[in-house]
C-alpha cells in the first residue's frame, strides 16, 4: 500500500550441470525477475553470455510451425476460452505424433487456397477485359489477321462520323463507350486523328476465338467455381480450427515456455564450468524460492542476497488492496512508479470515482454504465481491458450515488429534491425549486482543488526526501513547502479582502493580511532557493486550482444537454401530440422517441469521455505533477501462468 | 419619420436588454474559448496521433497533452456560468 512491493536481490551461482534443473525450478515459481547480464569489455574475469540449452532450435522451429497453423486458421490464443487443461505429457506426445500431420494438411490447404485465389483473380481480370467487346457483335477472331486493313478498338467520349470508306461499331452500353472501326491502311492516320480528337483511348483485343460474350460468360463461370472451391477450402480450415484449437493453443503455450526456458542462459553470465545470474524476487517469496532451489539441486548451488544499491534498477510491482488494483492500469498509462517513490494507486482508486460521479452524477447513466461494464466483461479477454472495466464499474457506482444526491435521472428530476447542491437548470421553463446552485458548486469544486493540491504537495515533500540525498533533499522539501505556503498565502489574502460564501470570511481581521503576506513571501523565497526559474511557474498555482472548476462545468454541460434533449423530445414533440392522437401525430411521437434515444446515447458517450478524461486529467496534470515522477522498470518474472496445460 | 435616437426606453426594456447582453457575453465566452481550445488542440492532436503511430506506449501521455488546452474552454464555461447565474 502506497509503496511498491519490496524486492530482494539474489545472486545465484551453480555448476553448469544444474542449469536445466535451476531454470525449470525458477520458471515454475514464476517470481524471479532476471537482470540481463551485460558483458563489460574491460572486465578482467572470463565471464561471457551463456549458450541456449541443447534442442532450443528444434523447439523454436516447432513453435514457428504452431504459430503458422494458428495464423492460417485465425486462432488467437489470447481470446480462446479455456475448456480443459491438457496434461503437458500428452501435449508433448501429440506434438510428436499429430502436429506434423496437421501442419501438412494446413500447409496443403493454404497452398490450394492461394492457387485458387490466383485463378479466380485471373479469370475475373479476363472477364473484365472482355466486357467492352461483348457489347460489339463481332467474334474475337475477326479483329486480327488483316494485311490491308487497320482495326481500331477502344473507349471514346462520343460517337464520331468518319468520312472515308469504313466499317464502324459503336456502343454506349459499357463504361466509357466502345468503338470499333475498320479502315483500309491508307486512311489509317486520318481516321486515327479523327478518333483522337473525340478522346479515343485504345484498348488491346483479348486473345481467343468466338463470341466475346460467350468467352466472358465462361471466364465468369470459372471465377465462380474457383470461389466456391475457396469456400470449401475455408470450410476445411474452419473444421481444423474447430477440431484442433484446444490442442494448438496448448502447444503454443507449452512450446513458448520451452523456448523461454531454453533461451534463458542467454541472459546469464557463464564461465567454463559455472553460471551466474542476478535477479529480483519479492521480499515475501525470497526464502521459499531459496529453499526450493537448494532442495532440487541437493545443495549444489550458491545463493547470496545482495544489497540494493541503486533503487533505479529495482523492478517495480504494485502492492495494493484488491479493490484498488484495477486502477493500476490508469497509473501504468501515465508511468509505473519508481521503486523508491509513493505509489499513488490507492489515492487515485478512491478519488477518481468520486470525480467521475461529481461530473456524471445521474442514476440513469450510472446504471447503464454499470450494466455495460459488467456485460462487456464477457467479451473483453485481455487483462488490461478487464481492469479498465472494473474501474468503469466503480466509477458508475459512484455516478449512481451522486445521481441520487443530485436527484437526476437522464436529466429528469427524481421524486426528491437534490440532497446536496442542485444542478437542475431552467430549461423549458418548468424547473421548480431554487434553480441550479452554480456558485455553490463552483466553490465546492475549488475546495476540492485546494485540498487535492495540498495533498499532492505534502506527498511531494515525502517523495523529494526519497529522490534526493543530503542537502538537495532538504532544498526540495522546502521548495514543496514553499509552493504550499504560496498557495495558502494567496488564499488567505483573497479571503481577507473578499467575503466568499462557503469560505472563511477574514475581512474583519487585519492580522490575516499580515499572515497571508508572510506565507506568500516565505513561500516564494522557499521556491526560489531551489531554483529561481521556478518563479515563472507561480501563475499555475491559480490556474491549477481553478482547473478543478471543470468538475462542475463539464457536469453542468452534460446536464444541460440531457435536459435539452428531454425538452425537445418530450416537451416539444411527444406531449403536444398526446392530447389528440392523429396519424401524423403518431409519426411525430415516434420521431420524438428517436430523438430521445439518439440524443441520450450521444450524451452518455460524451459523459463517459467527459467524466473519465477530465477526472483522469485532473489526476495526471494537477495532482501528479506535484509529487509523482514515475518511470520504474516493470516487474516481469521469469515464468508463465499456464492457462491451457498442466504438468 | 420615427426618430429611433429618442425612442423612450422603459425600465423593463433596459432590464431585458441587459439580460440579453449577459447571454451574448456568456455565448461569446464559451464560443471564443472553444475556438481557441480547438486551435490549440489541433496541432497537439495531430502530433499525438503521429507519435502514437510510432510508439503505442506514449498513448496515455499524448492523450494527456492533447486535453491540456481544454482548460481554456473550461475557464470560458466557468465565466459563462457565473454570468448567467
Amino acid at each position: 500500500m502506497l509503496r511498491p512491493e519490496r524486492m530482494r536481490r539474489l545472486l545465484i551461482a551453480a555448476p553448469k550441470g544444474e542449469i536445466d534443473t535451476i531454470i525449470g525450478e525458477l520458471y515454475r515459481h514464476n517470481v524471479y525477475h532476471i537482470e540481463d547480464f551485460v558483458p563489460e569489455s574491460e572486465s578482467a574475469e572470463a565471464l561471457s553470455i551463456g549458450h541456449p540449452l541443447p534442442g532450443a532450435s528444434d523447439v523454436a522451429s516447432a513453435l514457428n510451425d504452431v504459430r503458422a497453423i494458428e495464423n492460417a486458421c485465425g486462432i488467437n490464443p489470447d481470446s480462446v476460452e479455456v475448456r480443459e487443461k491438457l496434461p503437458a505429457s500428452k501435449v508433448r506426445e501429440m506434438i510428436r505424433t499429430d502436429l506434423p500431420a496437421i501442419l501438412e494438411e494446413v500447409k496443403g490447404l493454404v497452398a490450394t487456397r492461394s492457387r485458387l485465389e490466383a485463378r479466380q483473380k485471373e479469370h475475373e481480370q479476363r472477364a473484365k477485359e472482355l466486357e467492352p467487346f461483348a457489347a460489339v457483335p463481332l467474334d474475337l477472331d475477326l479483329y486480327h489477321g488483316y494485311a490491308r486493313f487497320t482495326v481500331f478498338t477502344g473507349h471514346i467520349a462520343h460517337d464520331v462520323s468518319i468520312d472515308v470508306p469504313h466499317e464502324k461499331y459503336f456502343s454506349d452500353r459499357v463504361d466509357g463507350n466502345m468503338i470499333v472501326v475498320v479502315v483500309q491502311n491508307e486512311y489509317r492516320e486520318q481516321v486515327e486523328r479523327t478518333l483522337l480528337d473525340a478522346g479515343f483511348q485504345a484498348i488491346a483485343v483479348p486473345e481467343g476465338t468466338g463470341s466475346p460474350a460467350d468467352n466472358q460468360k465462361a471466364h465468369i463461370a470459372e471465377a465462380q467455381s474457383a470461389s466456391t472451391e475457396i469456400a470449401e477450402v475455408n470450410e476445411k480450415i474452419a473444421g481444423i480450427r474447430e477440431r484442433h484449437t484446444d490442442f494448438l493453443v496448448a502447444c503454443d503455450e507449452l512450446l513458448t515456455a520451452e523456448v523461454e526456458r531454453a533461451e534463458a542462459p542467454l541472459r546469464f553470465a557463464t564461465t567454463e564450468e559455472t553460471f551466474i545470474t542476478e535477479g529480483w524476487v519479492p521480499d515475501d517469496r525470497a526464502d521459499r524460492i531459496r529453499q526450493a532451489l537448494e532442495k532440487v539441486t541437493n545443495g549444489r548451488i550458491y545463493i547470496e542476497e545482495l544489497e540494493v544499491d541503486d533503487a533505479a534498477r529495482v523492478p517495480v510491482e504494485y502492492e495494493n488492496p484488491s479493490f484498488a488494483s484495477p486502477t493500476q492500469v490508469l497509473i501504468d498509462l501515465y508511468a509505473r512508479p519508481r521503486y523508491s517513490e509513493l505509489d499513488p494507486t490507492l489515492m487515485v482508486a478512491i478519488v477518481f470515482p468520486i470525480f467521475f460521479g461529481l461530473i456524471l452524477g445521474d442514476v440513469g447513466y450510472g446504471a447503464i454504465l454499470l450494466a455495460l461494464s459488467l456485460g462487456l466483461r464477457k467479451f473483453l479477454k485481455g487483462d488490461e481491458g478487464r481492469m479498465l472495466l472494473k474501474v468503469l464499474s466503480y466509477a458508475s457506482i459512484s455516478s449512481i450515488v451522486f445521481g441520487i444526491l443530485y436527484s437526476e435521472f437522464f436529466g429528469f428530476a427524481l421524486p426528491w429534491p437534490p440532497l446536496i447542491f442542485s444542478r437542475h437548470l431552467n430549461i423549458g421553463g418548468e424547473a421548480g425549486g431554487h434553480g441550479p446552485q452554480v456558485v455553490e458548486l463552483m466553490i465546492l469544486s475549488i475546495w476540492i482543488g485546494i485540498l487535492h493540491i495540498t495533498l499532492g504537495r505534502i506527498l511531494g515533500m515525502v517523495n523529494s526526501r526519497k529522490f534526493h540525498h543530503g542537502k538537495h533533499a532538504k532544498k526540495a522539501v522546502i521548495a514543496n513547502a514553499g509552493w504550499l505556503g504560496t498557495m495558502w498565502g494567496i488564499l488567505i489574502l483573497i479571503w481577507s479582502f473578499y467575503a466568499i460564501p462557503m469560505m472563511p470570511d477574514l475581512t474583519g481581521f487585519p492580522v490575516a493580511i499580515a499572515v497571508g503576506v508572510v506565507l506568500l513571501v516565505a513561500g516564494v523565497i522557499g521556491i526560489a532557493q531551489e531554483n529561481a526559474l521556478e518563479i515563472v511557474e507561480l501563475p499555475t498555482i491559480i490556474s491549477h486550482v481553478l482547473s478543478y472548476a471543470r468538475l462542475v462545468a463539464v457536469g453542468l454541460s452534460s446536464v444541460a444537454i440531457a435536459m435539452v434533449i428531454n425538452f425537445i423530445a418530450i416537451g416539444m414533440l411527444i406531449e403536444p401530440q398526446l392530447e389528440a392522437i392523429t396519424p401524423v401525430g403518431v409519426i411525430i411521437i415516434i420521431f420524438g422517441i428517436l430523438v430521445f434515444l439518439v440524443g441520450q446515447t450521444l450524451n452518455l458517450a460524451l459523459g463517459i469521455l467527459g467524466g473519465g478524461l477530465h477526472s483522469l486529467r485532473l489526476h495526471y496534470v494537477e495532482f501528479f505533477t506535484k509529487f509523482y515522477k514515475g518511470g520504474g522498470i516493470k516487474y516481469n518474472p521469469f515464468g508463465m501462468k499456464s492457462k491451457f496445460t498442466e504438468e | 419619420m420615427v426618430d429611433f435616437g429618442t425612442a423612450e426606453l422603459t425600465l423593463e426594456m433596459i432590464q431585458a436588454s441587459q439580460l440579453g447582453m449577459k447571454a451574448i457575453g456568456a455565448g461569446l465566452a464559451v464560443g471564443l474559448t472553444g475556438i481557441a481550445s480547438g486551435i490549440a488542440e489541433m496541432a497537439i492532436g495531430s502530433a499525438a496521433v503521429g507519435a502514437t503511430a510510432e510508439n503505442r506506449d506514449v498513448f496515455g501521455l499524448v492523450l494527456l497533452l492533447t486535453v491540456i488546452p481544454e482548460t481554456i474552454v473550461i475557464f470560458g464555461l466557468v465565466v459563462a456560468l457565473l454570468l448567467l447565474f
